[in-house]
């Protein structure tokens, strides 16, 4: 898919590279990966084909991994859902609903330490009903915010270290 | 400082947790984010495990692609330190194999992963040690990225474009290391394979 790269997006904001200067300009060698990042964030949270995971949740699940960043410009960026259970999901806190507290934790746990990921813990996500297609569409999305932390972190700290 | 001990990566298999897509099975979308024909096989495990979620595999690998095989701008074997470090910080031992292999080859030496595999960094050159540290800071969940961690690499001779494909460089693989880790296993093989 070929997107024209509308900017400034989500990274720049997040990013501060709007905020005057040269900060814009970081990017533009770099065209096909300004509008790669876009098109991943559409996969992962706007899909065509949503396997069954809604916007509203994937929303909510992206704002929550977010919230590990302690990056208050991009956490701006993913409004909180007003949804029950959703709601907790967005804010960081535990829903009561299993299959979302499931979720939850295994969101968390993926965001912050990566390495503890293990077997059973993808068990656990089956145990609470999700099919593969799920799981793998629910990992694409934590792992696309968590990519999109580190390029806004690491454009931030370029293009204020200069 | 003592000699560093020569270390031979050998290559790992994966296999994944979850039943990946069956090309006897898969759907024309699906199909098409593998590029495969039903007739087709030899497509891995991997990519028929991603395969359940047509949409983003295609959209991630053209991004992944474009960061880490783009002309111009930070060296190819610059980019593969980057992912290795940063592997090596997500603890993705199967992502940290593969690109290890590849320093090793882009870069004609040994010397460099095996500084890494024994925890040496007195055997890394300034520029070799500011991008582990940077990947390492950028890696973390949230960030510790400080504003001396660039300068370290401005003074190595990275400039803005470099900087740009080295933040890039890491950040794949804080996508990358949180698929091929948490949905499977890597195991040694008995003969060399493939990555």
């Amino acid at each position: 898919m070929l997107l024209r790269p509308s900017r400034p997006d989500i990274v720049d904001r997040a990013a501060g590279l709007t905020d005057g200067g040269t900060g814009l300009g970081l990017r533009t060698h770099r065209p096909e990966i300004v509008s790669g990042v876009e098109a991943c964030r559409l996969s992962v949270l706007a899909p065509e084909d949503d396997l069954g995971l809604s916007r509203g949740f994937r929303a909510a699940v992206a704002r929550r991994v977010a919230l590990h960043s302690e990056h208050a410009t991009l956490i701006s960026e993913y409004p909180a859902s007003e949804e029950p259970g959703l709601r907790e999901v967005s804010h960081g806190g535990m829903p009561d609903d299993p299959r979302l507290a499931a979720v939850a934790a295994h969101v968390d746990m993926i965001s912050r330490e990566p390495a503890r990921a293990s077997r059973a813990a993808l068990q656990a996500l089956l145990d609470v009903g999700m099919s593969p297609a799920q799981i793998v569409a629910l990992s694409e999305l934590v792992a696309f915010v968590c990519f999109q932390v580190q390029v806004v972190e690491g454009l931030a700290a370029v293009n204020g270290a200069r | 400082m003592s000699a560093l001990p020569v270390i031979r990566i050998k290559p790992l298999t994966w296999a994944p947790y979850l039943p990946p897509v069956e090309i006897a099975e898969a759907s024309r979308t699906q199909l098409e984010a593998m590029k495969v024909t039903p007739s087709s096989t030899g497509v891995s495990p991997y990519v028929r495990t991603l395969a359940h979620d047509p949409e983003s595999y295609v959209a991630r690998t053209q991004l992944f692609n474009a960061i880490l095989y783009a002309e111009g701008g930070l060296p190819r074997a610059d980019r593969e330190l980057a992912a290795l470090a940063a592997s090596l910080a997500n603890g993705c031992q199967y992502c940290a194999n593969v690109h290890a292999r590849k320093h090793v080859r882009l870069s004609g030496s040994g010397r460099v992963v095996s500084a890494l595999w024994a925890g040496r960094r007195d055997a890394l050159t300034d520029r070799e040690r500011a991008i582990v540290d940077f990947a390492e800071a950028l890696a973390a969940m949230p960030a510790r990225v400080t504003p001396k961690r660039v300068r370290a690499l401005r003074e190595a001779g990275l400039g803005d474009a470099e900087l740009v494909d080295l933040v890039h460089a890491v950040a794949i693989f804080g996508w990358a290391n949180r698929l091929m880790h948490p949905l499977g296993h890597s195991h040694s093989t008995a003969r060399g394979e493939a990555a």
